[in-house]
């Protein structure tokens, strides 16, 4: 008899602490962004040139960057996850994993990218 | 009878295999302290001989008679008609979700069954075993000689499965009832065997805390409690393994 | 649809009907899951306006002022808060914590999660 229940083990722990580490961090960044952005910046970050001002500290650039890489891996985690609630074909999981990947990546790339730009402009 | 009888009209699903199911209306009189399995041998007995159902034990026992009353999962054996219409009112029976259905209320438990069996899961334990981590002890009231077992709380019923959300998609994921018999079973012999059984994603992972299937067990198994506490067990097996690697796996005996 | 288990059923992850408690909180969780991604995505793009520079991004800074936008902003506040707070839930029981309160957990976590959601809902609409 195989060890697992099923031919291929396709979501372990491994996934579902990265899920949920990722989680409880983003709750972290999303505590400090909020006063940040609500008590410290009153009024919010609502001028281009606000933007551009609160982007020159580099820690603040850190962490926007790193915040969105944790919500790409998050969400897309999640994704899969209730992708696999509907038992997909192996074929079709297999596309899902690779327009997944792509998206995320592509993500944090662009992302990347637009707050090393708007930090340039100061 | 020792009450007033009540007049109530019992709706039925009606449907043979790969049919179209209707709804077939019953009026019946019947005792309110009589049970809804009563209720509906009486219509196969005086009304349609051709109603299939599951019964066995009618003592919450053998799990046999679950279906859907009003919607909700219920062990008709031992859900009174007081407790789910009133006099002159309507009772709703349909076959429990999530399982193919074979004929009017039965329906096919065989691949439940069979993941059953692959937990080893063992209707006998001792009664320490038996019961749940959080519970206490009870006393005995008479001594044995060795360690007392008995039956364990799973009956299989299957009502747990009918309840859960994640296994109206996915026919590949085991249920509730299987990774509470992975949970029991790994209280009494932990095995890597089981471990891998519940660390995979027809196993734990597509569990998305729902709940409902602590909400219908008509049997005190708390799977849902299990689940949790099995993937507590899952992740401490792993960090151990990490920490101090396991040698490769002798062959199971 | 059939009754046994078909990709076909996922409508009924969103049905409560002859569901309890817990279900609410696994179709919550599902639906500000589903949105907070869409969200992410448009967001993404709509702030590749910073990149075009000041005119375009306080052009559109702009047109996010009405109300109808920020309705839109305060649902994601909302579904942001409905799941971070929910998760604590979900990631507490998956260690084993706490289960058996999961109904009142939840219960409490959404209480806190209504205050949030009417506080920004004030903050915002007041600025005007
Ligand atoms: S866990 Fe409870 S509901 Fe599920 S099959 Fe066993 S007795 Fe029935």
């Amino acid at each position: 008899m195989r060890e697992s229940l099923s031919p291929k083990r396709l979501e372990g722990s491994g996934r579902w602490l990265l899920k949920i580490l990722t989680g409880l961090l983003i709750v972290i960044f999303l505590g400090i962004h909020f006063v940040v952005n609500h008590l410290v910046a009153p009024g919010g970050l609502l001028t281009y040139a606000d933007v551009v001002a609160y982007f020159q500290n580099p820690i603040i650039v850190v962490m926007e960057i790193s915040f969105l890489i944790l919500v790409v891996i998050h969400s897309f985690l999640g994704l899969r996850s209730i992708l696999l609630d509907l038992n997909p074909s192996p074929t079709v999981l297999r596309m899902a994993n690779f327009v997944l990947v792509v998206i995320g990546t592509a993500a944090a790339i662009y992302g990347t990218w637009l707050a090393l730009t708007i930090a340039s402009r100061g | 009878m020792t009450n007033q009888p009540w007049q109530v009209q019992i709706k039925i699903q009606r449907q043979r295999a790969g049919e179209k199911p209707y709804v077939q209306a019953f009026a019946l009189e019947v005792d309110p302290d009589e049970y809804v399995l009563d209720a509906v041998e009486r219509i196969w007995a005086f009304h349609d001989r051709t109603l299939t159902y599951r019964h066995a034990c009618h003592h919450s026992t053998c799990g046999a008679c679950g279906m859907r009353v009003n919607g909700r999962e219920k062990l008709t054996c031992i859900t009174t008609i007081r407790s789910v219409t009133q006099n002159g009112g309507t009772i709703r029976i349909d076959p429990l979700r999530n399982f193919p259905v074979v004929s009017d209320l039965v329906v096919d438990m065989g691949d439940f069954f069979l993941r059953m069996n692959k937990s080893d899961f063992n209707s006998v334990a001792p009664d320490n075993a038996a019961r749940l981590p959080y519970e206490h002890p009870k006393k005995l009231e008479t001594q044995t000689e060795g360690e007392p077992e008995r039956l364990v709380d799973c009956i299989e019923c299957g009502l747990c499965i009918s309840a859960c959300p994640a296994a109206n998609t996915d026919k590949e994921y085991v249920g509730p009832a299987v990774l509470a018999a992975i949970h029991l079973m790994y209280t009494q012999n932990p095995s890597q065997k089981l471990i891998n059984q519940a660390d995979d994603h027809s196993g734990l992972w597509r569990c998305h805390s729902a709940y409902e299937c602590t909400e219908v067990c008509p049997s005190g198994v708390d799977p849902a409690w299990r689940i949790m506490d099995m993937r507590k067990t899952v992740f401490k097996d792993r960090v151990k393994s990490i920490i101090k690697p396991r040698l490769p796996e002798k062959k199971d005996a | 649809m059939p009754n046994q288990p078909d990709s076909n059923n996922w409508p009924r992850w969103f049905d409560p009907r002859s569901r309890s408690l817990g279900t609410f909180g696994y179709i919550l969780n599902r639906v500000t899951a589903l949105g907070l991604t869409l969200y992410l995505m448009m967001h993404l793009v709509a702030l590749g306006q910073l990149a075009r520079g000041a005119d375009a991004y306080d052009g559109f800074i702009a047109l996010v002022k009405n109300p109808l936008f920020k309705l839109g902003e305060l649902l994601v506040i909302a579904a942001g808060v409905i799941h971070g707070l929910n998760g604590i839930r979900i990631a507490l029981n998956s260690f084993g914590i706490g289960v058996r309160r999961q109904k009142s957990t939840f219960i409490t976590l959404m209480l806190i999660a209504v205050f949030i959601i009417v506080f920004f809902a004030f903050k915002m609409f007041s600025e005007g």
